[in-house]
């Protein structure tokens, strides 16, 4: 995903470089017109990091541990802690939500 | 702008293509944290951060107005199961460090220090890797629920 997003950046950046190249009288057009296609593009962006975040969450916990690995580093107590932290702070998250909905729902 | 709806088609375009291209249409891929680690610690590290993800990942899903109470439910009860067996895996990973600190302070010292502290290593390396089967189930249900949701 991040790859498309590269390339489209990548052509829109292209497509920008040969604005002088464009009539006078429709620079200006084509130039609004990247503008706006470059605005989207960021919307674009976002909306799809939303969508695979689970996903993102695990390759990047996957590549930290895959570096542990290949260093044969141990894991110390400290970066014990802090993922117990985000446990506890997750689990207490989910349940206040999990609170708020069944509030709503009664 | 003199042809706005063409502009409007572009930015939608545009807008949507990464979005889809990110949904796959259920050939999203997973990565499994756990199978990457090689050592009893590393492995206990990434079942920790593997879970604190996914119930992040629930919380949204029960923060969505537009989910079903009943969905909600279950991942109250997934969760309630998943996060008493994590905390034990969390005892249980602590033990197994102190003794394994232990265990190599002991290097220099008489041969029934070494003895004594390589039997503790061992045991807390098997409380350890029980703590993370014990684990894996709840987790599985709680993770099963969250993609289900989010397919």
């Amino acid at each position: 995903m991040y790859n498309l997003m590269l390339q489209l950046q990548l052509l829109l950046a292209a497509l920008s470089a040969f604005l002088p190249l464009v009539p006078d009288e429709y620079r200006a057009r084509a130039a609004e017109i990247l503008d706006v296609a470059a605005k989207a593009l960021t919307i674009g962006g976002s909306v799809a990091t939303n969508l695979d975040d689970l996903a993102a969450k695990l390759a990047a916990i996957r590549a930290d541990v895959e570096a542990m690995a290949a260093s044969g580093a141990v894991v110390t107590a400290e970066q014990l802690d802090t993922a117990m932290t985000r446990v506890r702070s997750a689990s207490a998250t989910f349940r206040a939500a999990l609170r708020t909905a069944e509030a709503n729902a009664t | 702008m003199r042809y706005p709806l063409r502009a409007l088609a572009l930015a939608c375009a545009l807008t949507i293509t990464p979005a889809c291209a990110s949904m796959q249409l259920g050939q999203t891929r997973f990565e499994d944290p756990v199978s990457a680690a090689q050592t009893l610690d590393q492995r206990a590290y990434a079942v920790l951060h593997a879970y604190a993800a996914v119930v992040e990942e629930a919380t949204d899903i029960v923060a969505d107005p537009a989910t079903p109470l009943s969905v909600k439910r279950a991942l109250g009860r997934a969760e309630r199961a998943a996060t008493p067996a994590v905390e034990t895996l969390q005892i249980a990973v602590t033990a197994y460090l102190r003794a394994r600190a232990e265990f190599e302070a002991a290097s220099g010292a008489n041969q029934t220090t070494i003895e004594r502290s390589a039997t503790a290593l061992a045991i807390a390396a098997r409380h350890l890797n029980t703590a993370v089967a014990a684990a894996q189930a709840p987790i599985s249900e709680l993770e099963g629920l969250v993609r289900a949701r989010r397919g």
